[in-house]
């Protein structure tokens, strides 16, 4: 399924400036993977580990929190993911 | 009852069809507790008192320093040294004579919080950490008093409206705790985001619009964008989820 990712600003230098990603998958964590594949210098940005996210990485799918799982949610065709960081400042 | 000098000072809001004198006189009943006086509280509490909110509790537990006024409106060069809170009393006392000022300096913790936000009616979230943010939505879930989220990192922002019992919480969306130290920002971002939260508490308070309820606004200040993504109430949250006991409900037992 071809999905766009949005990344997040503070990601976008991993991602030549992109603000939109276009992926193929199958499921939330399918399509993260792409982005990986394509942009290997993000992964350590989102995830802590294979297949966990760091916990200030919030996922939404059609505008909609993917949590929990977030990763085993499946997409369809023309799905959109934000990928959102979570903040702390005051 | 509105005094003839308060007419005069809300003319312009009262003017509003969805405020009127009746929702002035509902915003002079309130009591609104702002946790934090800095980025986020500075623009809060400024906007709240002009607005007329009868009482505003204020904490804050720290000094004015240099590094404060890039963002800190309340704050200014002769206040450095001075604590947070009566360098804000002063202030807010000069903007608005007529709303009474609780000015509390003090650390917000899990034994305090009970009596800290006794009697109001609202909770605001000018915090700038994690930890107490979720102390005091724990607080709010449990007395079941709304609480009114914002958070902001370098030119970005984010806020959230919570009814406890009704809508998602702050800690609905909890993963893990994860490091936090000194956070980039840049004084508009506290601004805008701590002025749509005082927008949220007047259209509350008055009873008006559309709140931001399981609606997690997003600003971002560097592509001008303001994205809106949802939020569900979590059944497994440890604050408002259906396994959690309240304070209540255990004094009962």
């Amino acid at each position: 399924m071809a999905v766009k990712i949005h990344i997040h600003t503070t990601h976008r230098q991993y991602t030549n400036g992109l603000e939109v990603v276009e992926v193929m998958g199958n499921t939330v964590g399918d399509c993260l993977s792409h982005l990986v594949q394509q942009f290997p210098a993000i992964e350590k940005a989102l995830f802590i580990k294979k297949d966990k996210l760091h916990n200030n990485v919030e996922i939404y799918l059609n505008h909609t929190t993917a949590y929990p799982n977030e990763l085993m949610k499946p997409v369809k065709e023309g799905d959109e993911i934000h990928l959102v960081v979570m903040l702390a400042g005051g | 009852m509105l005094t003839p000098n308060e007419r005069e000072r809300y003319d312009r809001q009262i003017m509003i069809q969805d405020i009127g004198v009746e929702g002035q006189e509902k915003l002079k009943r309130s009591r609104v507790l702002v946790a934090g006086a800095g980025g986020l509280g500075s623009p809060i509490a400024f906007y709240l008192t002009a607005a007329g909110i009868g009482t505003i509790r204020l904490i804050d537990h720290d000094q004015v320093t240099l590094s404060n006024l890039n963002r800190q409106i309340l704050h200014w060069e002769q206040d450095i040294g001075r604590k947070k809170t009566d360098s804000a009393a002063t202030k807010l006392s000069h903007l608005n004579s007529g709303v009474t000022l609780e000015a509390i300096a003090e650390t917000i913790t899990e034994e305090n919080v009970s009596e800290l936000v006794r009697g109001c009616d609202v909770i605001v979230d000018a915090m700038d950490n994690l930890p107490t943010r979720y102390v005091l939505n724990r607080c709010a879930v449990e007395k079941k008093i709304p609480f009114f989220h914002g958070a902001v990192s370098g030119f970005e922002g984010r806020v959230m409206t919570i009814l406890p019992g009704k809508t998602a919480c702050l800690r609905c969306m909890y993963r893990g705790p994860f490091p936090q130290g000194k956070f980039p920002v840049i004084g508009v971002a506290p601004a805008l985001v701590g002025v749509i939260q005082a927008t949220e508490v007047i259209k509350y308070l008055v009873g008006i619009g559309k709140l931001l309820t399981n609606r997690l606004l997003i600003y971002d200040g560097l592509e001008l964008t303001f994205t809106e993504l949802t939020i569900h109430k979590n059944p497994d949250c440890d604050h408002c989820g259906s396994g959690v006991t309240t304070e209540s409900q255990r004094a009962q037992r």
